[in-house]
């Protein structure tokens, strides 16, 4: 289990907790948190469920894989830290992680 | 909780010319009478956005229901027909995710993106071809950039192309679910299969003869790294083709249909290529092709009705941007409409059968809008067009123009 903190772009803040094996999108989808679609229900193909996470979280938040990569460069919005929350698995190790959503995620 | 037999919901004859010519009417109509379901004598067809979306979403409790169709078709034993049960989106969720996963690579926007100077030189070659006369069947001008790409894709030999257009004409008309299609049906079939099966073979033998870096290369040496069975890779290149020519044509046969009546968007067009990205996307939400069917794989409560599993479900994407109860004044065609992420258009589905072409689909009508009214100025319409049988691949059937050559 680990206590994940949404916040919104009008920094608005959903802590929640989210069971070890799920995504961080299947967290926010679980408990109602606005602001991720996640349209290909986590299959890594539409890119509408961007999060940003701060430099200490990305080591733990794992490599993005090729494809997600891919996925994401196209996204208007761009920063560093930007990852698909449907490809982090969630792990005791990100109790406490935050990640950002993006103003939109068309 | 309700039955479905104890709601008294609107009937809709899909199958009929007229239902196909304006469906949206009709979508309409059976709002007043049921807000999200109505029947028809293939299934039951779920028209409400919202609907559509909590529904689809819900993977997990559907399955494809491709073989509900070969069954109504009585298809089931042929090779069509056995192409259709086992193709990449009716396979079991494992080897569906496997599948997805090993050839997504080649399906990113970045890949989609590499592949626009492709697709601009093939569009153009087109147009070179086919403006001179200031006449054109547009629809037939547009069948050909989609069929042009993929041939390129996985290096098939170009004087095919019009015996595998054919096939795929006829086999966007299955889903019409007029059995008396099946002969030209199987027959095109055959033909798509024949092709697909020489690909793969002439490429095996000669490896050096194709592009290296080709989609065909992809799919084969990927297919091998991961003991993809030959029928499978085959299917999956049959399913590329399939599904790539009909939407892709479609979409942008209406998108034209809409801006000859829209001179400011058109030109527009031609000016700004970024602004094609808007117009794709409102064109996507106007029109699309796609009807998905599902069979509940379980008992499903929905807005607290009882939708029984085996229950044939049709999903309604291709009227699915009309619907007033989401989108403001929907029959305006607005590319500056203003897009709420919850209310995106969702013409490539949703879960994970969502459409793994959809960023080659954007970038090929982006580019095709941008350049076209560079070359094709002025078009008025200059005849009849029909329509394709609903539920699909639904659209227009011919688009006469006459226009100013550039």
């Amino acid at each position: 289990m680990a206590k994940i903190t949404y916040l919104e772009a009008n920094g608005r803040e959903h802590v929640v907790d989210v069971c070890a094996g799920l995504t961080v999108m299947e967290g926010a989808r679980n408990h109602g948190v606005p602001g991720i679609l996640a349209d290909c229900g986590g299959n890594c193909a539409c890119g509408t469920c961007r999060v940003y996470i701060d430099e200490p979280w990305l080591a733990k938040a794992g490599e993005a894989s090729e494809v997600e990569a891919a996925t994401i460069e196209a996204q208007e919005d761009a920063g560093p830290g930007k990852r698909l929350s449907c490809q982090i698995k969630v792990a005791d190790e990100l109790d406490g992680l935050v990640v950002r959503m993006p103003e939109t995620q068309c | 909780m309700q039955a479905l037999a104890e709601l008294d919901l609107p009937y809709l004859p899909v199958e009929t010319e007229e239902f196909a010519a304006d469906p949206v009417r009709y979508f309409n109509a059976a709002k007043v009478q049921h807000p999200w379901i109505a029947e028809s004598d293939i299934g039951f067809f779920i028209h409400e956005y919202t609907a559509i979306r909590e529904l689809l979403l819900q993977d997990d409790k559907m399955r494809p229901a491709y073989d509900g169709i070969i069954e109504q078709m009585g298809a089931r034993g042929t090779p069509w027909g056995r192409f259709t049960e086992e193709q990449l989106i009716s396979l079991p969720a494992e080897k569906h995710r496997f599948l997805r996963d090993t050839f997504a690579a080649k399906f990113t926007p970045r890949f989609a993106n590499q592949l626009r100077p492709m697709m601009r030189q093939t569009i153009s070659e087109l147009l070179d071809e086919w403006t001179p006369s200031g006449r054109m069947d547009f629809e037939e001008m547009a069948s050909y950039f989609p069929i042009s790409n993929m041939f390129t894709l996985v290096g098939a030999p170009r004087e095919e192309i019009p015996a595998i257009r054919s096939s795929l004409e006829t086999l966007g008309l299955a889903f019409s679910m007029d059995k008396n299609r099946l002969p030209e049906i199987h027959e095109a079939y055959e033909r798509l299969e024949d092709l697909v099966q020489r690909l793969i073979a002439n490429r095996r033998a000669n490896p050096e003869a194709g592009n290296p870096d080709d989609l065909l290369a992809l799919l084969i040496n990927t297919g091998d790294e991961g003991n993809v069975d030959p029928r499978q890779l085959a299917d999956l290149i049959i399913f590329f083709f399939i599904a790539g020519y009909d939407t892709s044509k479609n979409v942008l046969t209406y998108a034209m249909f809409k801006m000859l009546d829209r001179p400011d968007i058109y030109e527009r067009c031609g000016a700004d290529h970024e602004y094609c990205r808007k117009v794709v996307e409102e064109s996507l939400r106007y029109f699309n092709p796609g009807s998905v069917p599902r069979f509940a794989a379980e008992d499903i409560v929905f807005r607290d009705v009882l939708l029984p599993k085996d229950t044939m479900l049709w999903f309604t994407l291709n009227i699915s941007g009309h619907d007033p109860g989401t989108f403001e004044d929907p029959e305006r065609f607005d590319p500056d409409r203003p897009i709420a992420p919850e209310k995106r258009q969702i013409a490539f589905s949703l879960g994970k059968h969502m459409c793994l072409g959809q960023y080659i689909a954007r970038a090929q009508l982006q580019e095709a809008l941008h350049l076209i009214p560079q070359r094709i100025r002025n078009p008025r319409l200059a005849g009849e067009y029909g329509w394709r049988p609903y539920p699909g691949a639904w659209g227009l059937k011919g688009l006469p123009i006459e226009f100013t050559p550039a």
